[in-house]
């Protein structure tokens, strides 16, 4: 092969590589895309919830560096009002300014205090962080919650929240939920034994505090702040 | 038009793939330790960026994969043949390809600028135009340093 044949044999394989490179990327933003816009539509907030999401670490229910010395422990009831009204106007501030930062991780726990559906709701949100998208589940069932005396929370319900909270293998899922109704019940034991009597409530975990403790008084994010300073 | 010369070109590339070495390291010794990179003016970019998912590719923080692409680009300026100019313009190619996908997703799903990664895909776009600069204009050139081509 002559050292012009050779040249031009290079130089082609570059362009090669050059259409190869964009496709890949392109092909990569695709993927990435579709995955945030993916959902229900007929759910309320699942382009928010995923977005607002999008790029922390979850593990199991725990949402942030799994390194971060700090741990907030949220027990909640996904039927329970307040929770809703925790979920969307107290936690959004930790979320931004602690959690991605990665000082601080919560770590999302079940308390049943409503009525016979917390229980399997709470699975259902368990079994979606073993897929990663435990609090996507959360949040977009807080933004899509119904009155709290209805049973609107069926299986139907809940599978279109796992779908819309992005959660991929739909088939595992709805085995593991029912598997993982036994911890919802240790959750709430845990909630019973910390002396906690309603939904949401919050113990804390860090350098400074002698294993997990309650947050007795918890009004607002000021009071979250306080206790994750107390322990940091 | 006037090139310049491969050997101008081969300190250019080592020079810049020192310092994506240096930026490379600094952010995935700062991983390592549990902290996030420092940015500048107070902003809190660099530590959304590093705790975010898409920080790790299969367990391995990002940055390990720039220090070993910046490692192998450096090594490329040291050689004057075709292997080199070919494996330092795909290195550079994947490199500025992935930093396109990066900064997209810094832009678009983490929502947060990291000043490093910036500097880094900054690096990694000059490289790789001064990396197909030489490959279009000195493959099948002789080994060794040229004169300037007019």
């Amino acid at each position: 092969m002559s050292e012009g044949d050779r040249r031009k044999q290079l130089l082609q394989l570059a362009a090669g590589a050059v259409f190869l490179a964009i496709a890949v990327v392109l092909v990569l933003i695709v993927v990435n895309a579709s995955e945030s816009e993916g959902g229900d539509t007929r759910l309320e907030g699942t382009r928010e919830v995923n977005r607002s999401l999008q790029g922390i670490p979850q593990n199991e229910m725990v949402l942030g560096d799994p390194q971060a010395p700090v741990e907030l422990v949220e027990f909640a009831d996904l039927k329970c009002p307040y929770c809703k009204a925790f979920a969307e106007g107290v936690l959004p501030p930790i979320i931004e300014n602690q959690v991605k930062k990665g000082q601080v991780k919560i770590s999302y726990r079940v308390y049943t205090i409503i009525d016979d559906q917390s229980q399997p709701a709470g699975a259902a949100a368990f079994a979606a962080g073993r897929q990663g998208r435990g609090w996507n589940f959360v949040e977009l069932f807080y933004r899509n919650q119904g009155n709290e005396l209805k049973s609107y929370a069926d299986d139907e319900f809940l599978e279109a929240i796992a779908k819309g909270a992005g959660v991929k293998d739909l088939s595992r899922w709805n085995s593991e939920r029912a598997e993982l109704e036994p911890e919802v019940e240790a959750t709430t034991a845990e909630a019973q034994e910390l002396g906690f009597t309603g939904t949401p409530s919050f113990a804390i975990m860090g350098p400074k505090t002698n294993g997990l403790q309650p947050i007795r008084t918890v009004g607002g994010t000021g009071d979250l702040e306080a206790a994750i300073v107390g322990a940091s | 038009m006037s090139y310049p010369s491969e050997w101008t070109l081969r300190r250019a590339i080592a020079f810049l793939a020192a310092l994506g070495v240096g930026v490379a390291t600094y952010i995935a010794v700062e991983a390592a330790g549990g902290d996030a990179p420092s940015c500048l003016a107070g902003s809190n970019g660099c530590a959304t960026v590093a705790r975010s998912s898409y920080s790790h590719v299969a367990g391995v923080n990002i940055a390990v994969f720039g220090i070993v692409g910046y490692v192998l680009l450096l090594a490329s300026a040291f050689f004057a043949d075709d292997l080199a100019r070919f494996g330092g313009f795909l290195v550079a190619l994947g490199g500025f390809g992935y930093s396109v996908f990066l900064t997209y997703i810094e832009l678009f799903k983490i929502e947060a600028i990291c000043q490093w990664c910036v500097g880094s895909a900054i690096l990694m776009t000059i490289l790789f135009l001064l990396n197909a600069t030489r490959l279009i204009t000195y493959t099948g050139a002789e080994a060794g340093p040229l004169p300037d081509r007019a």
